[in-house]
């Protein structure tokens, strides 16, 4: 399976998503778009984290396959 | 993984010990990651003086402690009044929508024009380029980092313009900024013609010293720390006295000094404490110096009792 699609599957198991967007911009570095209702009422850092914290173990060590997230979207619908 | 508990008291007093608090890689005048460097873009906006930045690589405990401290995955890590607020993502969010403003209870400083001086010599050689151009307006960039580009180039948004030698010269707000008192000029000589720019807002150098310039400075106590970063065999040869070789524990001590504190480094030819000079002005060291030629031209000018090797 792609690190885009271990990304995409991680995410959505972890949060009620209209839609998950992600797209490797370079190696490891990659762009996520994240439609949800779960972001109601949240603050910018908080919905980052909803979504961070559902890829974490793929952002572990320094072999991580997902060294950095460059854009983050975060959208309610 | 849990945090230890010594870390964790390190990382509380970090994020406490300055109103706006910034884990990143490298340092503020030497960025080393894009992310980093333009979270440092965006807070020079509003605190050109006043915040502190930690420099994870040069501490790996810290480096992955922050990670664990704040949950949050990468570097650079902002705090402002001891909470964390994100990383470059939410900054350059909160920049945009203007909540940055809020938080840190000022907006971005105002910036006018920079005062540039083009001198005569630097005019007629931009007005000989100038008429080939289809624009005619000078653009000048000077980066972050303090790289510098000059050409012809249309208007756009938000530009601040200047007027300087006969021309009209257009820049960004970061570069109006950083080129405060700037002075372009041209020269021509044996080492080459081209433009000459001296701007004062430049982060320090190495200082190149000579034999005779390093020992006036040891002489005057103007610099107390001599290094020798040539290898243990070559010490043995011939030596600066006084000087500390520059092994694992000596580096440790230097990394622990006063930033402002004067520093010197010496080896064979200057080459390898240029590179070790170079190390500790990016660690934040204000004031470093270089023998320039080294230990040999020492023994031809100064002290012919240091044997040549």
């Amino acid at each position: 399976m792609s690190i885009e699609q271990q990304v995409k599957d991680s995410i959505e198991q972890a949060m009620d998503a209209t839609s998950v967007d992600v797209a490797q911009v370079s190696g490891g570095h990659f762009e996520i778009r994240v439609v949800s209702t779960a972001f109601e009422g949240k603050s910018l850092l908080q919905k980052q984290r909803l979504v961070l914290s559902a890829i974490a173990h793929l952002m572990k060590g320094e072999q991580a396959p997902v060294h950095a997230v460059d854009k983050l979207e975060t959208i309610i619908p | 993984m849990s945090l230890d508990a010594d870390l964790k008291n390190r990382l509380d007093t970090f994020v406490k010990s300055h109103e706006v608090f910034l884990f990143m890689k490298g340092t503020r005048t030497f960025p080393q990651c894009g992310f980093s460097a333009s979270v440092v873009e965006i807070l020079d906006e509003y605190l050109p003086d006043g915040y502190e930045t930690f420099n994870v690589l040069a501490d790996q405990g810290v480096r992955e402690g922050i990670k664990e401290y704040s949950d949050w995955p990468t570097i650079p890590q902002l705090y402002i009044k001891g909470e964390f607020v994100g990383g470059r993502d939410i900054v350059a969010q909160m920049h945009e929508s203007g909540e940055l403003t809020g938080l840190l209870g000022q907006g971005p400083v105002e910036v006018g024009p920079p005062g540039i001086t083009i001198t005569d010599a630097a005019a007629g050689a931009f007005k000989d380029a100038q008429q080939d151009e289809e624009f005619k307006d000078l653009r000048l960039t000077v980066t972050g980092q303090f790289q510098y580009g000059l050409s012809f180039g249309p208007a756009h948004d938000g530009d601040i313009v200047e007027q300087a030698g006969g021309l009209t010269v257009r820049m960004d707000r970061g570069t109006a900024r950083r080129a405060q008192g700037m002075t372009i000029d041209f020269v021509s000589g044996k080492d080459g013609t081209g433009f000459k720019i001296d701007n004062p807002n430049e982060p320090p150098k190495v200082k190149q010293l000579g034999p005779a310039e390093l020992k006036q400075k040891l002489d005057d106590g103007a610099v107390t720390h001599l290094y020798d970063v040539r290898t243990p065999a070559e010490r043995g040869m011939a030596v600066i006295e006084p000087s500390v070789l520059l092994d694992e524990d000596a580096a440790a001590a230097l990394g622990a000094l006063d930033k402002k504190t004067p520093i010197a480094f010496y080896c064979h030819s200057g080459a390898r404490s240029q590179a070790a000079a170079q190390h500790f002005l990016q660690q934040g060291f204000s004031e470093v110096y270089n023998l320039a030629g080294g230990i040999d031209a020492w023994s031809q000018i100064v002290d012919d009792s240091v044997p040549r090797y």
